[in-house]
C-alpha cells in the first residue's frame, strides 16, 4: 500500500474505554452523516466508514490529513474533561484490514461470535455508501470484509453455540427438532430461570407456551406477559401429552414429573419425541425419565455444561478464525498494492505522454515537409518507441509491489513523481 | 466395464471422501469443493455405466449391480448436500468409494438365466428400479447411522461437535422417507422382475435362493414401516431396522449369488 495514502482504523471500544467515555463518543446515523460530510469537505479524509455500536466507535478511513484527524477526535472529551487520546488505537493499513476482519467477523466482540455485529458493520458500509464516503479502498475493503465474515460463519463454529442459559435450551431443543416452528412448550413454575428459557425458545421461533403453576393467577400474569396459555396444574399431565417440550422449574422437594407420567404421555403421543429440561435444585423431573427411549431430559448440570462446552467450541473456532482471518488481510492488501501501483503506472504513462507530445512538437522544423500519413507514421514510431522503454521500468515496479518491496517501489516511481 | 471413467469416478470420490474424513489435509478451500467434483464423478459415472451398457453383451453382472448402487449412491449424496445434510457425506462418500472399488475388482460374471434368455427390455426396468431402492435403503441406513450416534451423544450429555450435525428430528425423517423410497422402489422393482421372468423364462415361476431372500428384505422393510405407521415407534426402531435390511441387502447382493446356486446366480 503506498504510504502516500494511509488506510487508517482508528477508535475505541470496550477493551480500551469505560461505558462513561463510549457513550459520550457513541452517534446515531445523522451523527456518523455529519463527522463523514465533515471530515470529507474538511478534506481529512478521502473516503471514510464509521461504525458506532454500544460497544465501539471507529472510524476507517484513507487519511489525507493525519494531523487534522488527530485534532477531531482531541475534540471529544472524557467524563473528567481528559482528551480521549488515551483511550484511541491508531491501526494503519495491513493492521487497520486486519482489525475491521476481526471485528466484522465478532472476534473482537464482548462476546465472542455474536452475530449482531456484522449487521452494524454492513449498516455502517451503507451509511457510508449513502455519503459517497467510499471509494477505491473502502469499496472493495467492504465487500472482502463481508465475504471473510461469510467464510468465517461457514468454515468455522464461531456462531454456532450462544451464551446464557436461556440460549442453551434453545441450542439443544434444535438439536432434537430442528425447528421449533410447530412446536409446543409447557413450562411448570414461574420461577425466573425457567421464564428465561421460556422466553429463549419463544424468541427462537416456539408456536405456543402452556404455564402451569400451583398458583393459577400467577400462571395467568405470566401468561399475559409472554403471550403464552396458562393451564391448570391439576391437569399437569394431560397437557404433558401435548408438550413437546417441558421445563420445571419449581420449588417442589420432590419428583412432581415421574418416568411413569412420561411412559403414559409418551404413549398418547404416539412416541413422539418429548425434551424435557429440569431447571430445579431439588430435582422437579424424576431422573429415571432419561431412560426412556424417546424421552430427552437434561437437569440444571446438563445445561451448564451447555454452556460450558459452547464457550470452548466458540474459543477454538476463535483461533482457526483468527488464522483464516490473517491470511485474509494479506491478501487483501496484496491485492490493494496492484490498485495502487495502477494508478502510479497510469500517471508514469501521462508524464511519458507530455514528455513525447513536447519532444515531437519541438521538432516541428523537422516534421514541416511531412504529410498527414507520414504524421501519424511518426506518431505511432514515437509512442512505440515510448511504451518500450516505459515496459521494463513498468515491469520492475509491479514485481516490487507484488514482492511487498515497498522501499523499492517508492524508489523507482520516485523520478515520475517529481516529473509530474 | 471400462476402467478409465471408472478410475476418474473413483478419484473424485476419493478427494471428496477425504474432504469429510480428514478436511485438514485437504484444507477449507478445497474441501468447499467437494460438491462439485461429487457432482462430476456422478456425470462420469452415468457416461461410464451407459457406455458399459452399449459395448458390454453381458452389461448385468456383479460389478455394474454395485456400479449402479453406487451412482443411486452418489446421486443421493449430491441431493442431500443441497438439502442442508452435507454432513451425512461423511458416511455416503466412503460408502460409495468401496462400492465402485469393489465393483472395479470383482470378475465379471453374467446372471446364469440371462446367458441362456438372453436380453429382454423388462431387464433394464427390472434393474433400474431395484438398484433405485437399494439406493434409497443405503441412504436410509446412512442417515439411521447418524441418528444413532447423535441419540447416543444427546443421551449421555456429550455434546460437543452436534451442533455441525442435522437434528434428530431431520435425521428420523429422512431415514423414515429414505426408506419408503426404498420400498416402493423394491415393490416396483420385484414386480417387474417376476414380468420379465414371465416373458423369457420357461419356468418362470421357479423360486430360487435370491428370490425368497429378497423377498424376506422386502418383509422386513414392510414391517419397520408397520411398526413406525401403526404403533408410532420411530427413531432409534427404524434406525436399527433399516441398518439390519440394509446389511441384508449386501449380503443379498455380493454374498449370495456366490455361495447358493439357481438361475439367479452368478456364471462364468
Amino acid at each position: 500500500m503506498a504510504t502516500s495514502r494511509p488506510l487508517v482504523a482508528v477508535g475505541l471500544s470496550h477493551h480500551t474505554a469505560p461505558v462513561e467515555v463510549r457513550e459520550r463518543v457513541s452517534m446515531d446515523p445523522a451523527g456518523v452523516k455529519r463527522v463523514l460530510d465533515r471530515l470529507r469537505d474538511q478534506r481529512i479524509l478521502r473516503e471514510g466508514m464509521l461504525l458506532s455500536t454500544c460497544n465501539r466507535m471507529e472510524l476507517y478511513g484513507v487519511v489525507e490529513d493525519e494531523a487534522g484527524l488527530r485534532s477531531f477526535f482531541n475534540e471529544y472529551r472524557g467524563p473528567t474533561g481528559e482528551h480521549i487520546d488515551r483511550y484511541l488505537y491508531w491501526k494503519r493499513d495491513r493492521d487497520a484490514v486486519y482489525h475491521l476482519f476481526r471485528v466484522a467477523c465478532s472476534l473482537d466482540s464482548l462476546v465472542l461470535g455474536e452475530p449482531q455485529i456484522l449487521g452494524q458493520v454492513k449498516e455502517a458500509m451503507r451509511l457510508a455508501e449513502e455519503h459517497a464516503a467510499m471509494g477505491q479502498i473502502l469499496h472493495p475493503l467492504a465487500r472482502r470484509t463481508l465475504s471473510v465474515a461469510k467464510r468465517v460463519r461457514s468454515e468455522t463454529d464461531i456462531g454456532k453455540s450462544r451464551v446464557g442459559i436461556g440460549n442453551a435450551g434453545v441450542d439443544l431443543a434444535i438439536q432434537i427438532f430442528g425447528s421449533l416452528s410447530g412446536k409446543r412448550a409447557m413450562l411448570v413454575g414461574v420461577g425466573e430461570m425457567g421464564r428465561q428459557v421460556a422466553q429463549a425458545l419463544l424468541s427462537a421461533g416456539l408456536d405456543e407456551l402452556l404455564i402451569a403453576n400451583r398458583t393459577f393467577e400467577r400462571s395467568v400474569a405470566l401468561a399475559e406477559e409472554t403471550g403464552g396459555t396458562p393451564v391448570p396444574y391439576d391437569k399437569l399431565e394431560d397437557y404433558l401429552a401435548r408438550a413437546d417440550i417441558v421445563l420445571a422449574a419449581t420449588g417442589a422437594k420432590q419428583p412432581i414429573i415421574t418416568a411413569e407420567m412420561v411412559r403414559r404421555a409418551l404413549r398418547t403421543r404416539r412416541y413422539h419425541t418429548v425434551f424435557l429440561i429440569d431447571l430445579a435444585v431439588p430435582r422437579n423431573i424424576d431422573p429415571g425419565v432419561d431412560d426412556l427411549e424417546e424421552a430427552y431430559l437434561f437437569n440444571i448440570d446438563d445445561l451448564s455444561k451447555v454452556m460450558e462446552q459452547g464457550k470452548r467450541a466458540r474459543e477454538e473456532a476463535a483461533r482457526s478464525a483468527e488464522k483464516l482471518v490473517s491470511e485474509e488481510a494479506d491478501r487483501f492488501v496484496q491485492s490493494l498494492r496492484t490498485v495502487d501501483i495502477n494508478d502510479d503506472l497510469a500517471r508514469m504513462n501521462a508524464v511519458a505522454e507530455t514528455i513525447r507530445v513536447a519532444e515531437v512538437g519541438r521538432s516541428a522544423k523537422l516534421t514541416r515537409g511531412l504529410d498527414e500519413a507520414q504524421l501519424e507514421q511518426l506518431d505511432k514510431l514515437t509512442k512505440s518507441m515510448v511504451k518500450k522503454v516505459l515496459h521494463r521500468q513498468m515491469m520492475a515496479i509491479r514485481m516490487a509491489a507484488k514482492a511487498g518491496d515497498q522501499d523499492r517501489v517508492e524508489a523507482l516511481l520516485d523520478p515520475w513523481k517529481e516529473e509530474g | 466395464m471400462e476402467r478409465l471413467p471408472y478410475i476418474l469416478v473413483i478419484a473424485a470420490w476419493a478427494y471428496v471422501t477425504l474432504g469429510h474424513l480428514l478436511p485438514e489435509v485437504l484444507g477449507p478451500r478445497l474441501v468447499s469443493r467437494s460438491r462439485p467434483v461429487a457432482w462430476f464423478a456422478v456425470a462420469v459415472h452415468l457416461f461410464a455405466l451407459a457406455l458399459g451398457a452399449a459395448t458390454s453383451p453381458h452389461p448385468t453382472g456383479l460389478p455394474e449391480a454395485l456400479s449402479a448402487t453406487a451412482l443411486g449412491l452418489g446421486i443421493a449424496y449430491t441431493w442431500l448436500a443441497h438439502r442442508n445434510m452435507a454432513a451425512l457425506g461423511m458416511l455416503l462418500a466412503p460408502l460409495t468409494l468401496v462400492l465402485i472399488g469393489t465393483a472395479l475388482v470383482v470378475p465379471h460374471r453374467s446372471v446364469l438365466a440371462l446367458e441362456e434368455t438372453g436380453y429382454s427390455p423388462w431387464l433394464p426396468i427390472h434393474l433400474g428400479l431395484i438398484f433405485s431402492g437399494i439406493a434409497g435403503f443405503a441412504v436410509s441406513s446412512a442417515v439411521g447411522v447418524m441418528f444413532l450416534w447423535v441419540r447416543a451423544r444427546l443421551k449421555q450429555k456429550k455434546l460437543a461437535g452436534l451442533a455441525r450435525l442435522p437434528s434428530l428430528e431431520v435425521l428420523d425423517r429422512f431415514q423414515f422417507r429414505a426408506m419408503l423410497f426404498g420400498f416402493v422402489f423394491l415393490t416396483l422393482g420385484i414386480g417387474a422382475g417376476g414380468a420379465w421372468a414371465a416373458a423369457s423364462l420357461t419356468d418362470p415361476w421357479a423360486l430360487d435362493p435370491k428370490i425368497i431372500f429378497t423377498l424376506c428384505i422386502w418383509a422386513w422393510y414392510g414391517m419397520a414401516l408397520q411398526v413406525r405407521l401403526v404403533s408410532g415407534r420411530r427413531g432409534r426402531w427404524t434406525a436399527l431396522f433399516s441398518i439390519v435390511g440394509f446389511g441384508g441387502l449386501l449380503f443379498s447382493l455380493v454374498g449370495l449369488n456366490f455361495l447358493l446356486s439357481g438361475w439367479h446366480a452368478y456364471g462364468n
